[in-house]
């Protein structure tokens, strides 16, 4: 029994030393990239089927895929980051970049990248991704905003066309609301929503329809105490002040079918479907942000792959995500983008985009707004995240009557310029 | 004095060997075992934990304070300009405070009285043990899952509880969207959830209450409200102050609640402080401004504690 617990040691030492042994020639080998994005496992399976794919062809690359929450997403990085554990490719929010930048997180992308993207990427797609002039990533998913209206409820009150006016839009959304006894809406004529991204990027939308961007060209001052941006604020307000919405009427209830209209973005589209099922088509209805002046237009913001600038693999982060991003084997569509197809997303890659069946009812006036130019790009502003939140408490002070528009603007003006001022 | 290794120096006949006898060097596992150092190696685990979690960070963010620091950059070091900024030029800081005290004070109002008059009941009612165990319940119910469902109860059109009031032909309130009552509303929703956990306190400060008291008073011929304001409060101070401190405490720290309730919403009058802070530091990157609320915080809430524990000496437990 000794001999055999004593020939068990032996091998057992043996082995243990050929692994100590092995190890640094593993480690020398082999090479691990990790992802981290906010989509779960469920939504990146295509892209876990090509880091498969990649792997095979590539047998010194190991790649591991993280998932964080959209909302915990930022700090998830920052931790990775002090604890030196930071993955080595991100899918960022576009808005997120100055100060990831600023700090030096992000990486240059290889010139051949940059001209990549550039040749491969729709305008407002490399606007979102480019930073004093460099573009730090590659661009992903877009996410567009239009009027989305309820043709039904429409229909119900006598309107068979979206609006194209504000004063329009005032009409239709007072025909549509419908109050119980209480007083309480319980259909809502036109929405916003609780969230800071609710308010804010359909005002931003708005100012580009109505030809004002929200703020200057080098992002230093905003543009809200422009006439155009006092207008729609005081117009917002006064739909409050009809009842034609309130605070407690969100785009939580579109789906429901209990609101009229409300300025949303493309990536509804599955929600929308699940909820309205057979009847998707004949409910729901899109159109340009009604706008008084100027040609129209709207906002995007996007995603993008962006590599950490500790990574010691940058090389192959770049070559990994220019696989990603390139169809391959005579495919329509890119890794990514069948990724973001699957989602019921739009590519900012103008191949994918093209290569996606987007010729449905809904998804083409976003596409529209995507491939003309009209949508702008989100403006990548300095501590965007803490702007937008100011901008919106100061939103929701003109539908509570609590201030008049041109003061709130002036005030979040106040604001938010000191604090641009500070990069 | 004798130097007890030169053996020139021994004395001739050798003195009993059990006094001038080399001490028997205690082994290592004599020393871990004394009652010197046992003590301190039990403690060990929590005194590192305790350092390592707990002083380390409260010394950190101290510095962090004196800081501007985004997480990414090494902070940069800028005096006491996150504290200026915050009590003399931030539009909102003020606002959160006094969220804060309101949502503080206004569940010590309301939560404390209900919590103390239903142990009373409940300690003369049958089933302690099971009416406890209900009202423990929301206790432990993860607290997204209550701010949901109060959600869903408070919704001005479609909630139950509107509905019960238009049924009664009553007004609807916005509970969540009226920014006049909606901390009122969350004040509520939080004083349901500690209900359960006051009133097992209150029970276990009733219980140490001798019967004899009740027997005595009620020969004297007080009723039950004499009883239970003669007796019973006067009886259960050091209850009622130990609850008064730890949720008074609870109350100005919270922020879970209105996190997922109101998001701090209408018009930020569900923002309290610690969710300010929250926001300052992991969605704006502002920990050295965050850092500098936690401390102006800690210092009220330390103050606050201080004048407490006063009244507890003099009238709770001294008087007792």
């Amino acid at each position: 029994m000794a001999l055999r617990n004593k020939k068990v040691s032996t091998v057992a030492l043996g082995v243990l030393g050929a692994g100590l042994l092995a190890t640094p020639a593993l480690a020398q080998d082999s090479k691990t990239i990790t992802i981290a994005t906010h989509y779960n496992q469920d939504q990146m399976a295509p892209l876990l089927e090509c880091f498969d794919a990649y792997e095979a062809q590539n047998p010194g690359i190991k790649i591991e895929f993280q998932q964080a929450s959209y909302g915990d997403f930022l700090p998830t990085i920052l931790t990775a980051r002090i604890g030196g554990t930071s993955p080595d490719i991100y899918n960022i929010y576009s808005i997120w970049a100055p100060q990831l930048v600023a700090s030096g997180a992000l990486a240059t992308p290889p010139a051949e990248v940059q001209e990549f993207i550039s040749a491969n990427y729709s305008e407002g797609a490399v606007d979102a991704a480019r930073l004093d002039g460099t573009i730090w990533g590659i661009p992903t998913e877009l996410s567009v905003y239009q009027l989305l209206y309820n043709k039904k409820l429409l229909a119900d009150a006598g309107y068979d066309a979206p609006p194209k006016t504000w004063a329009e839009l005032a009409e239709i959304a007072a025909a549509v609301t419908e109050k119980n006894a209480q007083g309480n809406i319980t259909t809502g004529g036109y929405v916003y929503g609780p969230s800071v991204a609710n308010a804010v990027h359909p005002f931003y939308s708005q100012m580009y329809a109505e030809g004002t961007a929200p703020f200057n060209e080098d992002l230093t001052a905003t543009n809200f105490t422009s006439p155009a941006a006092i207008k729609i604020l005081e117009r917002q307000g006064r739909l409050f002040a009809d009842g034609s919405t309130a605070l407690s009427s969100t785009v939580e209830d579109f789906p429901a079918g209990r609101a009229g209209m409300a300025i949303m973005a493309n990536w509804n589209k599955q929600g929308l479907k699940e909820a309205f099922g057979d009847n998707f088509e004949d409910t729901v209805g899109v159109a340009p942000i009604p706008h008084d002046e100027g040609d129209g237009g709207t906002m995007l913001y996007s995603f993008y792959w962006a590599v950490d600038s500790t990574s010691d693999v940058t090389d192959e982060s770049w070559a990994l995500l220019n696989w990603l991003n390139t169809a391959q084997d005579g495919a329509d569509l890119s890794c990514t983008g069948h990724m973001l197809d699957e989602l019921g997303a739009l590519s900012g890659n103008t191949a994918d985009l093209s290569a996606m069946d987007t010729s449905d009812a809904f998804t083409t006036p976003f596409v529209e707004a995507i491939v003309s130019g009209t949508a702008k790009s989100q403006p990548n502003i300095w501590q965007a995240s803490e702007n937008d939140r100011i901008l919106r408490g100061y939103i929701e002070q003109v539908w509570a009557g609590q201030m008049s528009a041109e003061d709130a603007l002036a005030a979040a003006d106040a604001e938010i310029t000191a604090i641009l001022a500070e990069q | 004095m004798t130097d007890r290794t030169d053996p020139s120096a021994m004395p001739a006949t050798p003195a009993p060997r059990v006094f001038d006898e080399d001490p028997v060097r205690p082994t290592l596992g004599q020393r871990i075992s004394s009652k010197k150092v046992a003590p301190w190696l039990f403690m060990a685990p929590v005194i590192a934990f305790g350092l390592i979690f707990f002083i380390l960070p409260i010394f950190y963010a101290a510095f962090i304070s004196l800081t501007r620091w985004n997480s990414l950059t090494p902070p940069k070091f800028v005096g006491l300009a996150n504290y200026k900024y915050l009590l003399t030029i931030d539009p909102r800081f003020w606002d959160t405070f006094w969220n804060t005290a309101y949502f503080a004070a206004g569940s010590l109002a309301i939560g404390i009285p209900i919590a103390m008059i239903l142990a009373y009941a409940f300690t003369r009612a049958w089933g302690q043990a099971f009416w406890r165990s209900i009202y423990w319940l929301p206790m432990i119910t993860n607290v997204v899952a209550v701010a949901y469902i109060w959600k869903f109860l408070l919704d001005d059109s479609f909630g139950l509880i509107n509905q019960a009031l238009g049924f009664l032909g009553l007004p609807g309130p916005g509970w969540l969207t009226n920014p006049d009552i909606a901390m009122l509303s969350t004040i509520l929703v939080f004083v349901w959830m500690q209900l359960g956990h006051n009133m097992l306190l209150f029970s276990a400060g009733l219980a140490s209450i001798d019967d004899s008291y009740y027997e005595a008073a009620r020969l004297d011929g007080a009723n039950e409200t004499q009883v239970f304001l003669r007796i019973t409060v006067p009886l259960l101070k050091p209850t009622i102050l130990f609850v008064l401190i730890t949720n008074f405490i609870t109350g100005l720290s919270y922020f879970t609640l209105m996190l997922v309730l109101t998001q701090g919403g209408p018009l930020g009058k569900t923002t309290v402080t610690a969710l300010y802070m929250y926001d300052m530091a992991f969605a704006d990157l502002r920990m050295g401004r965050a850092s500098a609320a936690a401390y102006i915080l800690f210092f009220f809430i330390l103050i606050v504690t201080i004048i407490q524990l006063r009244i507890f000496r003099r009238g709770g437990v001294d008087a007792h």
